[in-house]
C-alpha cells in the first residue's frame, strides 16, 4: 500500500475548496426553468433611500420577519425574488405565506393564536389580530424606545414588519387591479379626456367625469402605501419615483413610462401564467435601462450578483474546513497538513476580500460604514495579521485562530444583516469618506488585532491545559502575541486619535467622553498596561496571555457594549439579542482566563 | 533614604500599571453613568474633580462612593511620568522613541487640562432672517440688570450663576438687589392649581403675579434644560416698599421697574457670550434620502457680518464643514421649529492643536519602538536559524 505523495495531500483539501466555491458560485447563476425570477430580482429600485435590485429589497425583508431567506412550506417560492413577484401579483396566495416569525408568547396571546408546532404564522392568520396589535402598538408609541419591555419590543418587531410587507405588497402594482396594463392605460386615457373636456368647457359627461375621478381617488389612495421607488425619470437616486405616481404623471404625456409598462406587463404575465410574455416584459424593460439607466442597472445587477453568490457564506464554510485540517497538522501530516490548511485559509481570504470589495464598490465608500460592516472588516483584518504571522512562524497557530475568529466574525455579521439593509445609506453625520477610509478602517484593525492576539492567548491557554504544546510553539506564541499588542498598541492609538481629530474637524472638540470613544481609549490603555507590565517584568507567560484574553473582552465591550447604552453620537445599532450574547462570550473569556489560573498538568510554568 | 524610597514609588512601573488600570475603571464607571446622567455632568463629575463622588445605585441615592478623580489621576500620571524619565530612562541609551511617545502623551493630558480650563461651549439658536450677535450657555442662567443711562444707552449687569445664593445682595447705583430665593431648577404653576410642596414665597409685583414654585432635581438629559427660578426683591437706596418680582428664564422678554423715576429692566436668562460679529441665518435645509427620514445633509446659509473688519459675506455651515472664525467654532448641531431654525454650536478651545501634535509624536515614537523590537526579532531569529 502506497501512501499519496506528500504534495499531492498539501493540494488537495485546497483543490476541493475550489471546487466546492465554483459549484457553489455556478449554482447560483444557474436559472430554473419557468418564470425568469432571476431576471426579476435584478431590476433596480430606490428604497430605503438608495437603488438596489429586488433582490436584495425581498431578502432584507424576508430577514427582517423571518430571520433567513427561504420561504418556508410546499411549493413555496423557490427564492426571494420568486416570492416577491407572488407577493405582488398575486397577493392572496403569498398571505398565506407562515412567514412571520412570533418568539414572544405574550405577543401571540394576543393575537389568539397556538404555538402548537410552528413559529411562524401567515400574514392572513394574523390578520383578525390587526385591531388589537394596533391598540397596542398606538400605546407602545408614547414609551421611550429605551424604556420599553421586551413584550413591548417584540409587538412594535411585528407590527413594523407587517407593515413593511404591506408597503412590498403595493411596491409593483396594486392588488385590486385585475388587469394591470389595460386599467393603467384607460386611466390615462379617462382622466386626460376628463381633463381635455374641463379645458373646453364642454358639457360635462357625468360618466366619464365620474369614473375618472374614482380611478384617480384610487392612485391617490395607493400612493401612500407604495413606499418603493420603482420607475427612473432622470439621473440621481433623488428622481425615481412612485409607480402611483408615475401613472398620475403619464395623463400629461398620454404615455405609460416603461418601467409602469414593464411591471403592469409582467403582473398580468404572472396571473395568467404566461412565461414567456413575463420573461418578455422582463428583457424589454432591461434593455431600455441598459440604454436609460446604464449605471443604476449594472450596479444593481452586481448586488443581485452578490447576493446570490454570499461570498461570506462561502467564506465561512472554508475557515471551518482550513480549521479543521489545521488542528489535524497538529496531530499527523504536520508540515504537509499546515501547508494545505494554509492554502485553503489563502482561498477563504481571497473570497472574504472580493466580498469585501464588492460592497466596497456597491457603496462607493471605505469598507467600514456600519456596525455589520465592521464585523466583515474586523474579521478581514484578522486574516491579514495571521497570514503575515503564518508566513514568518510557519506552525498553522495563525492559520487556526485566523480560521475560527474570521468564522466568528462572519457569524456575528450573518446576525448583525438580520436587521436590515446592510448597504444602508449613511447618516449626514457620518457622510465623509476621508475619515471613514482613515479613523474608522484603523480603529477597526486595532480591533482586528486585539481579538487574534486574544484568539492566540485562548489556544496556549488551552493548549498548556488540555494538550501539551511544545517549548518552540509555546514561544512562538509568546511572540506573536507580544508581536500583535503592539501593533494593536499603535492601530488602537493612531485611530482614536484620528477620531478625536475628526471631531475636532467637525465640532471643535477633540475628545467629547462619549461611550464610545471611552470604549475606544479602554482599548488603548489595556494595550498600554500590558506593555508596561511586560516591560517592567510584572507578569510573565501566563500573565501575558491572560491579559490578552481579557483584551477580548475590553474590544467586545468597546464594539457592542457601548452601543447597547444606547447614549452618545456613536449609537448607531441597539439589538438585544446581541446583549445577551455579548454576556455569553464575555463569560466564556473570564472562564478561559481563570482556567490558565488552574494547575498545569504538564510542564511548568 | 526616605526621600529615595518615595522617589522610586512615583518612577516606578508598577505605579504606571495601578494608574493605568484605575484610569481603566474611572473611564468605565463614567461611561456607564452616562445612562442615568447627562454627558456634561459626568465629565464635571468624574474627569473634571479631584474627587469624584460616584452614586453606586442611581435612582437610589443610598451610596455615594468617593473616587480620586480624573484631575488627581492626571496629576498622579504626569508626576509618574516625569519621574521616571527623571530616575531611570536618563541612564539608559537608545530611549529616545520611548521619550518620544511620553512627551505626547503629557502634550494630550495638558491638552485635556487647558481644554477644560479655557475651553467653552455655547449654542446660538437662529430662525430664518434672524440676526444675532451672541450665543447662550443652554446650562447657566445670568441675572441680568439693565440700566438706562443718561445718553439713552443701556449698562447692562450680569451676575452669573455661580453667585446666585439665597439672600445674596447685590449693589448698584440707586438699588440694592437681594436674591430671597433661587432655585436652580423648578416647576411654575398658577398659584390656584399649586399643590402643598409649592414654596410659600410668593411675588409682590411683575409678570409672577400670582404662580407658585416648586423645586425640582437637576436636569441631566442631554437635550433638556433646566428650566430656573429666583424672588428678587428690589430695594430702592431711599428705602420705601421694595417689590419682589418672580423671574425665570421660561419667561420671555424682560420685566420692567421704576426706581428714582428710572425705568430698569431685570431678567433671568440663559448666559450669553457676544461676539464683536453679527450672523444671520439666510436659509436652512434639511434633505432626507428619497423616501426615508435618514438626514442626507442639513445646512444653514449664513450671512457673517462684522463692522470692525467690514466684514459681509456668505457661508454655508454643514456636517463636517463647521465655520472657523476668530477662534470659535460654529457647527450645525440640531435644528428646529419644521426645519426653519437652525441650531449651531458655538466651541471655542484654544488648545486645539496640542492634541495634534500629541498624535504625530506618539505615533512616530510608537513606530520607531516597535519597528526596532521587529527587526531585533527577525535579526534573532536569523542568528538562531543559521546557528
Amino acid at each position: 500500500m502506497n501512501a499519496p505523495p506528500k504534495s499531492f495531500l498539501a493540494w488537495l483539501p485546497p483543490v476541493l475548496c475550489v471546487v466546492y466555491l465554483v459549484a457553489s458560485v455556478m449554482m447560483a447563476h444557474r436559472s430554473p426553468a419557468g418564470f425568469d425570477f432571476q431576471g426579476f430580482g435584478r431590476l433596480p429600485v430606490v428604497a430605503n433611500g438608495r437603488v438596489q435590485p429586488l433582490d436584495s429589497l425581498a431578502r432584507n425583508h424576508l430577514l427582517a420577519m423571518q430571520a433567513k431567506q427561504a420561504v418556508p412550506g410546499e411549493g413555496s417560492p423557490a427564492s426571494p425574488a420568486a416570492w416577491l413577484a407572488e407577493l405582488a401579483f398575486q397577493p392572496a396566495l403569498a398571505d398565506t405565506r407562515k412567514i412571520f416569525q412570533i418568539h414572544h408568547d405574550e405577543v401571540l396571546g394576543l393575537t389568539g393564536l397556538s404555538r402548537g408546532k410552528q413559529k411562524s404564522f401567515s400574514f392572513h392568520e394574523l390578520q383578525p389580530a390587526f385591531p388589537a396589535l394596533q391598540r397596542e402598538a398606538a400605546r407602545i408609541e408614547q414609551i421611550d424606545a429605551q424604556a420599553r419591555s421586551s413584550y413591548e419590543k417584540a409587538l412594535m418587531r411585528l407590527t413594523r414588519n407587517l407593515t413593511a410587507y404591506n408597503q412590498l405588497k403595493h411596491a409593483l402594482a396594486l392588488p385590486r387591479m385585475e388587469n394591470i396594463e389595460a386599467e393603467m392605460l384607460q386611466l390615462v386615457d379617462r382622466v386626460a379626456a376628463a381633463l381635455a373636456a374641463a379645458e373646453k368647457k364642454e358639457a360635462p359627461d357625468a360618466a366619464l367625469m365620474d369614473d375618472a375621478s374614482a380611478r384617480m381617488r384610487e392612485m391617490l389612495a395607493w400612493e401612500p402605501m407604495c413606499e418603493v421607488y420603482a420607475v427612473p425619470t432622470g439621473k440621481g437616486a433623488d428622481s425615481w419615483r412612485k409607480l402611483p405616481d408615475a401613472v398620475i404623471d403619464a395623463v400629461e404625456t398620454r404615455t405609460l413610462p416603461a418601467a409602469a409598462v414593464a411591471y403592469a406587463r409582467m403582473g398580468d404575465a404572472y396571473r395568467a401564467g404566461n412565461v414567456a410574455a413575463f420573461d418578455a416584459a422582463i428583457t424589454d424593460y432591461q434593455q431600455w435601462l441598459a440604454k436609460q439607466q446604464p449605471s443604476h442597472a449594472n450596479k444593481s445587477r452586481a448586488e443581485s450578483l452578490f447576493n446570490r453568490c454570499a461570498p461570506f457564506y462561502l467564506t465561512m464554510v472554508v475557515y471551518v474546513a482550513a480549521f479543521l485540517v489545521a488542528v489535524l497538522s497538529w496531530l499527523r501530516m504536520g508540515s504537509t497538513l499546515r501547508k494545505a490548511a494554509f492554502r485553503m485559509l489563502l482561498i477563504g481570504f481571497a473570497v472574504h476580500t472580493a466580498g469585501l470589495l464588492t460592497r466596497m464598490l456597491l457603496e462607493g465608500r471605505p469598507p467600514v460604514t456600519n456596525l455589520y460592516s465592521s464585523a466583515i472588516f474586523i474579521g478581514w483584518g484578522v486574516l491579514v495579521l495571521s497570514i503575515l504571522l503564518e508566513c514568518y512562524h510557519r506552525n498553522a497557530i495563525g492559520t487556526a485562530v485566523a480560521a475560527v475568529v474570521g468564522f466568528v466574525t462572519l457569524l456575528i455579521a450573518h446576525h448583525l444583516s438580520l436587521s436590515g439593509d446592510t448597504l444602508e445609506m449613511m447618516r449626514a453625520v457620518l457622510d465623509t469618506n476621508v475619515w471613514l477610509a482613515t479613523h474608522v478602517v484603523i480603529i477597526t484593525l486595532g480591533y482586528s488585532a486585539n481579538f487574534l492576539a486574544g484568539g492566540i492567548a485562548i489556544a496556549w491557554i488551552l493548549g498548556r491545559r488540555f494538550a501539551s504544546i511544545s517549548e518552540s510553539s509555546s514561544a512562538s506564541m509568546r511572540g506573536m502575541v507580544y508581536g500583535i499588542i503592539c501593533f494593536a498598541t499603535l492601530a488602537s492609538f493612531v485611530g482614536t486619535v484620528l477620531g478625536g481629530i475628526w471631531a475636532d474637524q467637525s465640532w471643535g472638540r477633540f475628545w467629547g467622553w462619549d461611550p464610545k470613544e471611552n470604549g475606544a481609549l479602554l482599548i488603548v490603555l489595556w494595550n498600554a498596561i500590558i506593555l508596561h507590565a511586560r516591560w517592567g517584568g510584572m507578569v510573565r507567560d501566563r500573565g501575558i496571555m491572560v491579559m490578552a484574553v481579557m483584551g477580548n473582552v475590553i474590544t467586545s465591550w468597546s464594539w457592542f457594549g457601548t452601543n447597547m447604552l444606547g447614549i452618545g453620537l456613536h449609537s448607531y445599532g441597539f439589538t438585544d439579542a446581541a446583549f445577551v450574547w455579548l454576556i455569553i462570550f464575555i463569560a466564556s473569556q473570564l472562564g478561559i482566563m481563570s482556567l490558565a489560573w488552574l494547575r498545569v498538568p504538564h510542564g511548568t510554568d | 533614604m526616605n526621600l529615595r524610597r518615595a522617589a522610586n514609588v512615583f518612577s516606578s512601573l508598577r505605579l504606571t500599571v495601578v494608574l493605568l488600570g484605575y484610569a481603566m475603571v474611572l473611564i468605565f464607571i463614567a461611561t456607564i453613568s452616562q445612562v442615568h446622567m447627562g454627558i456634561h455632568e459626568v465629565v464635571q463629575q468624574f474627569f473634571r474633580s479631584w474627587i469624584a463622588w460616584w452614586d453606586v445605585m442611581p435612582g437610589e441615592r443610598r451610596w455615594d462612593l468617593p473616587l480620586p478623580g480624573g484631575a488627581l489621576l492626571g496629576c498622579m500620571l504626569i508626576i509618574n511620568l516625569l519621574a521616571a524619565h527623571g530616575m531611570r530612562f536618563h541612564k539608559r541609551k537608545g530611549k529616545a522613541g520611548m521619550m518620544l511617545i511620553h512627551l505626547g502623551i503629557l502634550i494630550m493630558l495638558l491638552g485635556e487640562v487647558f481644554t477644560g480650563l479655557l475651553g467653552k461651549e455655547a449654542q446660538m439658536t437662529l430662525d430664518e432672517g434672524q440676526i444675532s450677535h451672541y450665543s447662550i450657555y443652554p446650562r447657566d442662567v445670568e441675572l441680568a440688570l439693565i440700566e438706562p443711562m443718561a445718553d439713552g444707552m443701556q449698562t447692562v449687569h450680569a451676575i452669573p450663576q455661580s453667585r446666585l445664593k439665597n439672600g445674596a445682595e447685590f449693589s448698584f447705583p440707586g438699588l440694592t438687589l437681594r436674591v430671597d430665593r433661587y432655585l436652580p431648577n423648578s416647576e411654575i404653576l398658577e398659584e390656584r392649581i399649586a399643590g402643598k410642596d409649592f414654596e410659600p414665597l410668593r411675588a409682590t409685583a411683575g409678570a409672577g403675579l400670582g404662580y407658585a414654585v416648586r423645586s425640582l432635581p437637576r436636569e441631566t438629559a442631554m437635550d433638556r434644560r433646566d428650566l430656573s427660578s429666583a424672588f428678587v426683591s428690589i430695594i430702592a437706596d431711599g428705602g420705601g416698599e421694595a417689590p419682589r418680582l418672580l423671574l425665570s428664564n421660561v419667561m420671555r422678554g424682560t420685566q420692567a421697574f421704576n426706581v428714582a423715576g428710572k425705568e430698569w429692566n431685570i431678567a433671568l436668562r440663559q448666559a450669553r457670550l457676544y461676539h464683536p460679529f453679527s450672523i444671520k441665518l439666510l436659509d436652512f435645509s434639511h434633505d432626507r434620502y428619497l423616501g426615508t427620514n435618514v438626514p442626507k445633509n442639513f445646512s444653514s446659509k449664513i450671512r457673517l457680518l462684522n463692522p470692525e473688519t467690514g466684514e459681509d459675506r456668505e457661508d454655508l455651515i454643514y456636517m463636517n464643514h463647521p465655520l472657523r472664525y476668530q477662534g470659535l467654532t460654529f457647527y450645525q448641531a440640531g435644528f428646529a421649529n419644521d426645519d426653519k431654525t437652525t441650531i449651531l454650536q458655538v466651541v471655542k478651545n484654544p488648545a486645539w492643536i496640542l492634541p495634534y501634535v500629541s498624535c504625530v509624536m506618539v505615533s512616530a515614537g510608537l513606530l520607531w519602538v516597535f519597528s526596532s523590537h521587529l527587526l531585533k526579532a527577525i535579526a534573532r531569529r536569523k542568528n538562531s536559524v543559521s546557528s
